[in-house]
C-alpha cells in the first residue's frame, strides 16, 4: 500500500501516540522476527492501520528493545501476538505482489527497482504466503483482475477500485468474531476503495503525462490532468461516502483502547489526507515533510 | 442485559441531563439515517434497540415523572426504519410495498431489502426495460455494493427519465448530500471538502431541514 492511511497523531493524547508509535515499532519487530530483516521495509502507516484493526481490544504486552533505526535509546514496542502476526504475514503478500506489478507495469530499466526489491522481499513472502495460503490467492486474482482492467482502459472506477478493495476486505477473514469480520470487511473494503483512488488522485499528473492507465482520467474528461471543480465536487462525493461507509462500520465494533486512534483516523486523518493530495500538496506539505518522522517525532 | 449505565457510557453518578446528552449523542450515531442503505444496517439496528432499552431502564429506575413520559416517546421515535427507502421510514416503507410497477422489479427489492445483492442484480440484468425504476434499483444495488460513482450515475438517470418521482430524487439527493451530513463525534464536519465553520455547519442544518428530514432540527 502507499502511506495513506495516517492518524492525526499532533492532535491526540501522548497516551494515544504512545500506543501508536509502540504498535508500528512492533509490527516493524514482528515483521523481523517471522520474516527476516529485509521485510522491514515495507513498513508504513497503512500496514500499522491494518495491524491496529486486527489487534485485541485489550491493552497489548510491550517490551523494550533497540533496534537499527534507534540505536543507542531503547524504545517501547508492542510485542507479537497471532493479529500482530496476521498484520505482518499480510503486510508482506501485500506488499510483494503489489512490487511484482510495478515490474510487469514498467519496461526493461524502469522496472529494475521493482524487480530488485521484490527480489530482496522474496524468502519473506515465500514465509509469509505459505502461512497464509487463502489471502495470497486473493492479492493474487484481485491484481490480476486489475491489470486486465487496466489493459482495456476500463472507464468505471468503482470497477477498477473494486479489485483492490476486495482484496483488502480479504485481510478481514482472519478475525474470529462474526460481527467483528463483517465490520472490518465492511472498514477494508472502502479503505481499499478509497486508496485506490487517493492513490490515482495523486498520479493523476503524471500518468497524463507518461500515457499510463489512471481510473480517473478514463472516468473524467480532464485536461491536462488537473480536476475541474465539478470534477473535484464529483469525485469526493463518492470518497465521502466511502469514508461514510468506514465511520459507519468502524462504530458497530468496540475496538477498546484502540477506539481513539481509530476514530481521530476515520473522522479526521482521511479527510485531512484527501484533502492535501487534492491540493497536490501532500508531498510538499505538512505529510511530505514528517511522513517518516512522525512517529519519531511525537513519540 | 449488561449495565444500562455502561451501555450509554455514563457514570452511575451522572445527572439526569448527562444521561440525556449521551443517550441523543448514541442515537443519533445509529439513527436509521445514518445507517441508509448500508450493508451493516441490522448491527445498527441492535445497537439502537440496545440503547433505548437503556435509557429506558435508567429513567424508569430514577423515577417514572416526567422523565419516564419522555424516554417513551425516544424508543417510540427511533425503532424503525433500516429498512429499504429513505426519508421518513414509515411513507419509504409504503413506497417500497406499492411502487413497483412490475413483479419482478417488485423482486429486485424484496432482494435487495433481504442482503440479497447477487440476485438482485441478475434480476436487473434479465429484465429488458431499463425504465426509471430499474436505473433507480440498480443504483440502489451499487450504493450497497459501495460502486458510489455508478450508484449516482444510476440514480441521475432514474432522476432525469422520472423528474417527479419522490423516492429517486431522494435517492440522488441523498448522494450528493448524504455523507456531508452523516454522524460526526463532538458536532464535527464530515467531507474532504467541507467546511469547518459553525455557520456553514448551521447551514447545511438548516438544508437537511429542509429537504424534510427531520432528525437533525430535532436532536440539535
Amino acid at each position: 500500500m502507499f502511506g495513506y492511511v495516517i492518524p492525526p497523531l499532533e492532535g491526540l493524547a501522548q497516551e494515544e501516540r504512545d500506543r501508536f508509535a509502540q504498535i508500528y515499532c512492533g509490527l516493524c519487530h514482528t515483521l523481523k522476527t517471522r520474516c527476516g530483516q529485509r521485510s522491514r521495509m515495507i513498513l508504513n502507516y497503512d500496514f500499522t492501520f491494518l495491524a491496529i484493526l486486527l489487534s485485541d481490544e485489550e491493552a497489548p504486552i510491550c517490551g523494550e528493545s533497540r533496534c537499527p533505526s534507534s540505536p543507542i535509546t531503547k524504545k517501547r514496542y508492542q510485542k507479537s501476538d497471532e493479529a500482530m502476526n496476521l498484520a505482518a504475514d499480510e503486510s508482506v503478500i501485500l506488499a510483494y505482489w503489489q512490487l511484482r506489478d510495478g515490474v510487469a507495469d514498467h519496461g526493461f530499466w524502469k522496472g529494475l527497482k521493482y524487480r530488485f526489491l521484490s527480489r530482496q522481499l522474496h524468502f519473506a513472502y515465500r514465509k509469509a504466503a505459505a502461512c497464509r495460503p487463502e489471502f495470497d490467492t486473493a492479492v493474487q486474482t484481485q491484481l490480476q483482475k486489475l491489470a486486465e482492467l487496466e489493459t482495456e482502459n476500463c472507464t468505471s472506477m468503482d470497477q477498477a477500485a473494486d479489485t483492490f478493495a476486495e482484496l483488502l476486505a480479504a485481510a478481514a477473514d482472519g478475525a474470529e468474531n462474526l460481527t467483528k469480520r463483517r465490520v472490518l470487511r465492511q472498514m477494508l473494503y472502502h479503505l481499499g476503495r478509497w486508496v485506490y483512488l487517493m492513490d490515482a488522485a495523486d498520479d493523476l499528473k503524471k500518468d497524463t503525462e507518461s500515457g499510463g492507465y489512471n481510473p480517473l482520467r478514463a472516468r473524467f474528461d480532464l485536461q491536462d490532468g488537473v480536476l475541474t471543480e465539478e470534477v473535484r465536487k464529483s469525485f469526493t462525493t463518492t470518497l465521502d461516502h466511502s469514508i461514510h461507509m468506514i465511520a459507519t462500520a468502524y462504530e458497530l465494533w468496540d475496538f477498546g483502547i484502540w477506539s481513539k486512534l481509530l476514530e481521530a483516523t476515520v473522522y479526521e486523518g482521511l479527510f485531512q489526507v484527501g484533502r492535501a493530495v487534492l491540493d497536490g500538496t501532500f508531498h510538499t506539505g505538512f505529510f511530505g515533510k514528517k511522513k517518516d518522522k512522525i512517529v519519531e517525532e511525537t513519540a | 442485559m449488561n449495565n444500562p449505565y455502561q451501555v450509554l457510557g455514563v457514570s452511575e453518578t451522572a445527572t439526569d441531563a448527562e444521561v440525556k446528552k449521551a443517550y441523543l449523542n448514541l442515537a443519533r450515531k445509529y439513527h436509521p439515517d445514518n445507517y441508509h442503505d448500508n450493508p451493516l444496517a441490522d448491527l445498527a439496528q441492535e445497537k439502537m434497540k440496545e440503547i433505548n432499552a437503556a435509557y429506558e431502564q435508567i429513567t424508569k429506575e430514577r423515577g417514572n415523572g416526567k422523565n419516564g413520559s419522555s424516554a417513551g416517546g425516544y424508543s417510540g421515535g427511533y425503532s424503525g426504519g433500516y429498512g429499504y427507502g429513505y426519508g421518513d421510514s414509515g411513507t419509504a416503507r409504503q413506497t417500497w410495498s406499492n411502487a413497483s410497477s412490475s413483479s419482478v422489479l417488485q423482486q429486485v427489492r424484496m432482494a435487495i431489502n433481504g442482503g440479497d445483492l447477487s440476485r438482485a442484480e441478475a434480476l436487473l440484468a434479465a429484465y429488458e426495460q431499463h425504465s426509471a425504476e430499474w436505473n433507480f434499483l440498480k443504483g440502489a444495488v451499487c450504493y450497497r455494493r459501495g460502486w458510489m460513482d455508478e450508484a449516482r450515475r444510476y440514480y441521475e438517470t432514474a432522476c432525469q427519465m422520472d423528474p417527479n418521482n419522490r423516492e429517486y430524487q431522494q435517492a440522488l439527493d441523498y448522494m450528493e448530500n448524504g455523507a456531508t451530513n452523516s454522524y460526526h463525534p463532538n458536532d464535527g464536519t464530515f467531507g474532504t471538502d467541507a467546511c469547518g465553520s459553525n455557520l456553514c455547519a448551521k447551514m447545511c442544518c438548516a438544508y437537511v431541514l429542509c429537504n424534510g428530514c427531520g432528525y437533525w432540527g430535532f436532536c440539535r
